[in-house]
């Protein structure tokens, strides 16, 4: 049933979602609520469809009809707890697999979901198989956690003047966090979207807004949007606040919406959006496919930019005004990729997440060309080598990174990335380091196939893709054209083939479906005899990350007559290659040397060996292959190279090679590119930074003044006095860049007491001393930021005489003297602060540095305060980088405590993340070495910040994941008992455990996808048991809503009420879940079923702390005693309860000893799982505490009165 | 540098001046004390002529105030009499003149001055001549210029008319300049800060000197973007001065290529006589491009329909 053929696209689901309705009709930024419905419009494509399966997280569900006949749900997600029993399982390998089976298990692109309604039995059996469904399901959020996310500013004034606003958010695909959906990539459909907000908020969202209506009292007004192309439900968007509005001036369809004071910033920062808008649509050939875009800049953005149909949303950081340079450039990359996202990741989607990497690619490639045609092919080559360096050093440090991951028919056992330690089947699982490495990979294959197929196919492939999707996107759905709009690996590789008639096949074996990249090791030797060049490659493909390629490459060969390019075939056991010489070695002085650009050049040619005509040599100059490639070739080579080659990125690797040759040669072949102003400002602020580190090789046989100090003096400083640096003037962004550098680099000097110069400290402080920005267009505070840098390079570690307290006293001049700088900005900071307070983050860093260093006490509640909520985000970034810092170097449990606690308390998505990531990268210690913070507390702390904590938000639970691995590794943490206690344990409950401590299986046992069959056949099995099920609807739903106030949508009654029904079949319910131990899965899932199912009734939304409010639980209890007539075998009934919540709790205590009951004829053979027991017990009681709060702080007010079940 | 040595000057003549004040008034007193004394010898020596052994003082001070005013009263007449005959210098004729007038028989004079009992008075101390106390010389007095006959005054002194500037030279020295803003800018900032940390909550970096390098305290704000993201009111200032020309060259140049034609037709209407300027099609224009976005179309009333 599932098998897939290359090009159609097979729903997974057995029906088909054609169009939805989302009206938001509430949104309170007081209790952060917000309440409303969704419409969706369902084509069966099987007869006899009785269930639905949706994504809905966090959402408290109060009422789904379908076709106005109340329908039955069930709510179930096994995310939010992980592991759900207290088992003493403290190894990752358990948790990933865990986590990976639960978010299979309600994976729309499997066809999974946490909500599963049961379509009312008169519907399925008119066996219609085109009758249209209409879903409506009436939900509501509280203070969500996930999803949306409410910035409301606690300052005095209504909440359109404090600012607040709501936006969506999310990793990938995560709308189920604020609307029950399909939560796929590949599900589309049109969308009528309805938001009611106060009259002084706007409600931007996708689509085109048809009208704003006032409500009737004139007190709100309501945003209609229709979105008429079909678009899946994870691209769509939605912000609300009293933004200010600009249309822009060149694209009337184009609107931009900030916060309130900052439309300068805005109008400014737009300003050029338009030129954007005209390259893409100039080289895609095809027009914008939206009727209008908007942005949006909200503040505590989860993600820079975020792409969402015909909108994006953006961090308001990066706003700026017309004085700042810095940010200019890195602002409207942010743009650029926003819009290419718009083409490709919003406008055309992917048919599943194997996909994702076309997707990511395109639109990374186009912003590639972007970048090339805005910024230069300098900037453009020098990025593609970051990017390639950034990959590399990941793929070869972490293993590799696979873009396309086939897991064969669900039956595969083996993972494809063994060395990971999450799982890639989902994005949902991926680390997020992992996941930017996945973005910068695909968009250099991408780049590697056009170097294939040539630029001008590639952009007919992505034409050609648009100009699908767009006629698709016009058509209705009954044409069953929308899945051209869903892009997948076949469907774009065949494209490919088509449009330039090469097979690309090799390439994306290689680099597609194959992880990995390439290391070579390149030598040579000139045989002057032969007059050759005898070039040997080696290949390094059996470490971790690496592959072994085989192939063509491209070497190019810079001889005195010329460069030559010759093109090697690496293969199997051909190591050397000879390459036939051009030129003989003579010296023929007055000739000039042909460069590669057909420039002609005079070189002084002195240095060069007399015997070879070799000026220097490159492989795979053009980046062809995604390579790390170590070569070695003389100094003096490198030194041409640099001198003379004019590509951007052979000057780079020249700079890189030169660091090992502390010669006098190197010193001057690097001034001389410093000096040279038609080299790339780039290539030159990298020269600053080699050339301090060849002065310190070089410290004995130096002469003359510290390195670059009088190059800075010539450019910089007056010509009458030259310790005074000129005023600034920025208007030459090179000379800026290369300014703002030099300091910095010279700082790094030292001299032969491995003490910064006191030359170059006193140079450095002068600058800051006269420097005077009166004159200047733009604003100096990056270039004071980076002497603030300056000063905090040239500290070296304090002499320390045994160990003495630091105090003010005994503190070194010298550091005296840039405490006092550092001081003074810091304060002024205070009253003038400067942009992204980029200062305050220099200074932060600085104090820090002196900290480690030990010239001043090491005190962490400096940076507390600056990394409390309040402060902008960069400030509180650096100062938690410094307490993560601190907590390593002063193995402070308390401050790692402190960090946690922000972890899990902060409002700001993105501060949590960075706190994880940051103490991912700079561990308070590691799984290899011993440390006092390695606690059986800590382990029980992380493990439940990453099972249950942070259900939320993917990125973050993926981070404490990484943390988790980076500190206690995939096995167990060896703080805890050993392992022999845990089987103690288990002896006693007498049972034979070899279960907690044991890793070894499980990871093998990875979830398995689920099996199309089985998933059918489970269909049936419910179809079955159905009927013998007195409860549920005709009768039941009449008599709801008779009994029910108008109006009072939710309904826990009929939730648990519902249940029993499904209950039965409940078992084999989650058949993704199955692992090996199939019995052992069985136990697991339908304790998941029964935990999660009475969680629901608990706590609908996210878990978390919900306020109690007593009246109100009170008076909602009547609802509660309904389940007890339910038809279930109740081995220990308990006496009726007179309160609801001891009903509830009871309830579920008969239902979960039912399952015990259930569990233990089930498995007496199976012993394994006892533990899981004692500890589901364990949870219970705990829960009891919580049920009484159940829906007790509804926003929907009314709904605790009524229920239908108070009539029984 | 100049300004002191002026000021030393100044004080120095002042110093001077009110020197020679105090000499010329003193001598002048004396000059009176001494006639007085004089006059006085007279009368005793003229009595003791007469005969008389002793005198009563007040006697002989009225006696000599007599005596005083006689020859005074010689003298003004004397004067008198000269000066009615176009003389500036009394001659003897005009004393003999004047006793005449004043019924003095002059032919007695020759006899009673060489009468045998004369006293012989011996001549008063010679004091020093009372000083002109000096005008106040400040620059070079000037001479009359040519057309000026020399009899004519002399030009007042001239301190009365010259300036005297009291500024000091400017320093051009790029160095010092440079140096001067740098360390004036400094010890402000410095002093700002300190005085910040002073009145209002500090953080330290010294567990032992919490006075030593005092932090501002961080302050968290409610919305800390708006101060991080919008330029200081400093920066601001600085911006206007520096490109507000070139600015206006970028609004005009942007505004050119869609105006022009606007413009023209502007002005066609205008003569036309319709209320339209040289700014109105620019808001026209916009006016009608914000027709097309919808957010910036009116909300609608509810519909009567839709029911509460």
């Amino acid at each position: 049933m599932n098998r897939k053929k290359d090009k159609g696209f097979e729903s997974p689901r057995p029906y088909k979602l054609t169009h939805q309705v989302v009206c938001i009709n509430n949104i309170n930024f007081q209790r952060k609520s917000v309440i409303g419905y969704v419409e969706l419009t369902v084509f069966p494509t099987v007869v006899n469809l009785n269930r639905i399966k949706l994504n809905s997280k966090q959402c408290r569900i109060y009422r789904v009809r379908v076709n106005d006949l109340e329908a039955p749900f069930i709510y179930n997600d096994p995310t939010l707890e992980v592991c759900h029993h207290e088992s003493k399982q403290r190894n990752l390998n358990y948790f990933s697999s865990a986590y990976t089976a639960a978010v299979t298990a309600v994976d729309p692109d499997a066809g999974n979901g946490e909500l599963c309604i049961k379509v009312p039995s008169e519907l399925w059996k008119q066996g219609d198989e085109m009758k249209v469904l209409k879903v409506y399901i009436e939900f509501s959020l509280d203070q969500p956690k996930g999803g949306l996310h409410f910035v409301v500013p606690d300052v005095e004034g209504s909440m359109a003047e404090r600012g607040a606003h709501v936006f969506s958010f999310g990793y990938q695909n995560s709308t189920r966090f604020w609307f029950p959906c399909v939560d796929s990539y590949s599900e589309l459909c049109t969308w009528k979207l309805e938001f009611t907000v106060d009259a002084s908020m706007v409600a931007v969202s996708c689509g085109d807004m048809l009208e704003t209506v006032y409500t009737h009292d004139m007190r709100k007004k309501t945003f209609h949007y229709m979105l008429p192309i079909p678009t899946a439900a994870p691209n769509i968007s939605l912000a609300v606040g009293p933004f200010e509005i600009l249309v822009d001036p060149y694209m009337h369809e184009v609107t931009h919406f900030c916060l309130p004071q900052l439309l300068p910033l805005l109008k400014h920062t737009m300003s050029y959006l338009h030129e954007i808008f005209e390259f893409y649509e100039e080289i895609l050939t095809c027009r914008y496919p939206y009727s209008c875009f908007k942005t949006v800049f909200v503040d505590e953005a989860y993600v820079q930019v975020s792409s969402y149909a015909s909108m994006s949303i953006f961090s308001t950081n990066l706003l700026h005004s017309t004085m700042i340079i810095d940010q200019t450039p890195l602002t409207r990359r942010c743009l650029a990729q926003a819009l290419a996202q718009q083409f490709f990741g919003c406008f055309i989607s992917r048919m599943s997440w194997a996909d994702e990497w076309v997707l990511k690619g395109i639109s990374g490639y186009i912003y590639g060309l972007y970048l090339k045609k805005t910024f230069g092919v300098n900037e453009y080559r020098h990025w593609i080598k970051e990017e390639m360096d950034r990959i590399t050093d990941y793929e070869l440090k972490m293993g590799g990174v696979l873009l396309h991951p086939t897991f064969g028919g669900g039956k595969e056992k083996d993972n494809p990335t063994p060395h990971l330690h999450f799982s890639i089947k989902h994005p949902h699982t991926l680390s997020w380091e992992y996941y930017n490495m996945f973005q910068c990979k695909a968009h250099l294959v991408m780049r590697l196939i056009e170097n294939r197929i040539s630029m001008e196919f590639m952009l007919q492939v992505f034409n050609k893709l648009l100009s699908l999707a767009s006629t698709a996107s016009s058509q209705k759905y009954q044409s069953h054209m929308w899945s051209q709009m869903l892009v997948s690996t076949s469907s774009f590789l065949k494209s490919i083939s088509n449009v330039s008639g090469k097979d690309i096949g090799p390439l994306i074996k290689q680099w597609v479906e194959q992880s990995g990249v390439v290391k070579f090791f390149g030598s040579f030797a000139f045989n002057r005899k032969r007059n050759v060049l005898e070039l040997e490659i080696r290949q390094d493909y059996t470490s971790s990350g690496t592959q072994k390629y085989v192939g063509p490459i491209k070497v190019t060969v810079q001889e005195l007559d010329g460069s030559f390019n010759h093109t090697l075939q690496i293969e199997e056991n051909s190591l050397k290659h000879d390459i036939p010489c051009h030129s003989k070695s003579r010296r023929n002085k007055k000739k000039k040397i042909p460069l590669m650009n057909g420039e002609e050049v005079d070189m002084d040619l002195s240095a060069m060996d007399a015997d070879s005509p070799l000026l220097w040599i490159r492989i795979d100059p053009d980046m062809s292959i995604l390579r790390k490639v170590e070569f070695e070739q003389a100094d003096f080579m490198w030194q041409y190279q640099l001198r003379y080659e004019r590509d951007v990125v052979a000057q780079e690797e020249s700079i890189t090679a030169l660091e090992k040759f502390p010669t006098p040669a190197s010193r001057l072949a690097l001034t001389d590119i410093l000096e040279q102003d038609q080299c790339f400002y780039k290539v030159r602020m990298l020269a600053c930074f080699c050339l301090a580190q060849i002065a310190n090789s070089m410290m004995s046989t130096w002469t003359g003044p510290p390195a670059m100090k009088s190059l800075f003096t010539r450019m910089f400083c007056c010509k009458s006095c030259p310790n005074i640096v000129k005023t600034n003037n920025f208007l030459n962004f090179q000379t800026y860049f290369l300014q703002k550098t030099m300091p910095v680099a010279m700082a790094l000097l030292r001299d032969v007491q491995n003490l910064c110069p006191k030359d170059v400290l006193n140079f450095i402080l002068d600058l800051i001393k006269y420097n005077d920005n009166r004159k200047n267009k733009f604003s100096d505070n990056y270039y004071r930021a980076e002497l603030i840098d300056a000063l905090c390079n040239s500290l070296t570690p304090a002499i320390s005489i045994s160990n003495e307290v630091r105090t003010v006293d005994n503190l070194n001049a010298d550091v005296r003297l840039i405490l006092e700088e550092i001081t003074r900005f810091l304060n002024m900071e205070k009253l003038l602060p400067s942009y992204r307070n980029i200062i305050t983050v220099s200074c932060l860093r600085a104090i820090r540095t002196l900290q480690k260093n030990g010239h001043i006490p090491s005190d962490p509640s400096l940076f507390k305060s600056y990394a409390e909520h309040g402060h902008f985000v960069d400030v509180r970034v650096a100062a938690l980088e410094a307490l993560v810092d601190y907590t390593r170097v002063d193995r402070s449990s308390e401050e790692l405590q402190w960090l946690l606690t922000m972890v899990q308390n902060d409002p700001i998505h993105y501060v949590r993340h960075r706190i994880l990531s940051m103490l991912g990268n700079n561990p308070p210690f590691t799984k290899a070495a011993e440390s006092q913070l390695c606690t059986e507390a800590l382990v029980d702390q992380l493990w439940k910040l990453m099972n249950s904590g942070t259900s939320h938000d993917w990125r973050l639970r993926c981070d404490a994941m990484n943390l988790y691995y980076t500190l206690f590794g995939l096995t167990r943490p060896s703080c805890l008992p050993l392992p022999e206690l845990g089987l103690v344990l288990n002896l006693k409950e007498k049972k034979a455990l070899l279960n907690p401590t044991i890793k070894p299986e499980q990871p093998v046992a990875a979830p398995e996808l689920p099996a199309p069959m089985t998933f059918s056949a489970e269909e049936e099995h419910l179809v079955t048991d159905t009927p013998p099920i007195p409860v549920p609807p005709p009768s039941q739903a009449l008599k709801r809503k008779l009994d029910t106030p108008l109006g009072s949508p939710p309904e826990p009654g009929q939730v648990l009420q519902d249940e029993p029904s499904i209950k039965i079949p409940m078992k084999g319910r989650f058949p993704t879940q199955e692992e090996e131990d199939i019995d052992m899965e069985t136990v697991h899932d339908s304790q998941a079923f029964i935990y999660h199912h009475l969680n629901m009734l608990e706590r609908p939304s996210t878990p978390g702390k919900e306020p109690p409010s007593v009246e109100q639980s009170l008076l909602s209890m009547p609802a509660t005693p309904m389940p007890m007539p339910m038809p279930m075998p109740m081995p220990m009934p308990m006496p009726m309860p007179m309160f609801g919540k001891e009903s509830s709790s009871s309830s579920k205590h008969g239902e979960h000893h039912h399952h015990h009951h259930h569990h233990h004829e089930h498995k007496k053979k199976k012993k394994k799982h006892k533990h899981k027991h004692k500890h589901k017990h364990k949870h219970d009681s705990k829960e009891k505490e919580r049920d009484a709060h159940a829906f007790s702080n509804s926003p929907a007010s009314g709904r605790s009165m009524r229920s239908p079940s108070l009539s029984d | 540098m100049a300004d002191p040595a002026v000021m030393g000057s100044h004080t120095l003549n002042l110093g001077m001046r009110s020197g020679t004040n105090k000499a010329s008034t003193s001598p002048a007193e004396n000059y009176y004390l001494a006639r007085r004394r004089t006059l006085q010898v007279v009368v005793s020596s003229l009595l003791t002529e007469c005969g008389y052994e002793s005198a009563e003082k007040a006697a002989v001070e009225s006696l000599t105030e007599m005596m005083q005013s006689y020859i005074t009263e010689i003298g003004r007449c004397a004067k008198t009499y000269c000066e009615h005959t176009a003389r500036s210098v009394p001659t003897l004729p005009d004393v003999v003149i004047t006793l005449i007038e004043m019924g003095f028989n002059v032919d007695t004079l020759p006899v009673y001055a060489k009468r045998s009992q004369r006293m012989v008075i011996t001549a008063p101390p010679v004091t020093n001549p009372p000083v002109i106390p000096k005008a106040l010389i400040a620059g070079q007095k000037r001479t009359h210029p040519a057309h000026i006959p020399s009899h004519f005054p002399e030009f007042p002194d001239p301190h009365t008319y010259i300036k005297t500037p009291t500024f000091r030279e400017p320093v051009s020295d790029y160095q010092v300049v440079r140096e001067k803003a740098a360390s004036q800018r400094r010890d402000v900032e410095r002093a700002l800060t300190r005085f910040m940390a002073k009145t209002g909550q500090t953080q330290s970096l010294f567990k032992d000197d919490v006075t030593a390098f005092p932090l501002i305290a961080a302050r968290p704000s409610s919305i800390p973007y708006l101060n991080a993201l919008l330029p200081s009111e400093l920066e601001l200032q600085a911006l206007e001065e520096t490109d507000s020309s070139e600015q206006d060259d970028q609004t005009d140049s942007e505004n050119n290529p869609g105006n022009i034609t606007n413009d023209d037709s502007g002005v066609d209407k205008e003569n036309s006589g319709l209320p339209s300027g040289g700014v109105v099609p620019t808001v026209k224009a916009s006016e009608e491009n914000m027709i097309d976005n919808p957010y910036l179309r009116p909300v609608k009333k509810p519909k009567v329909r839709r029911k509460k």
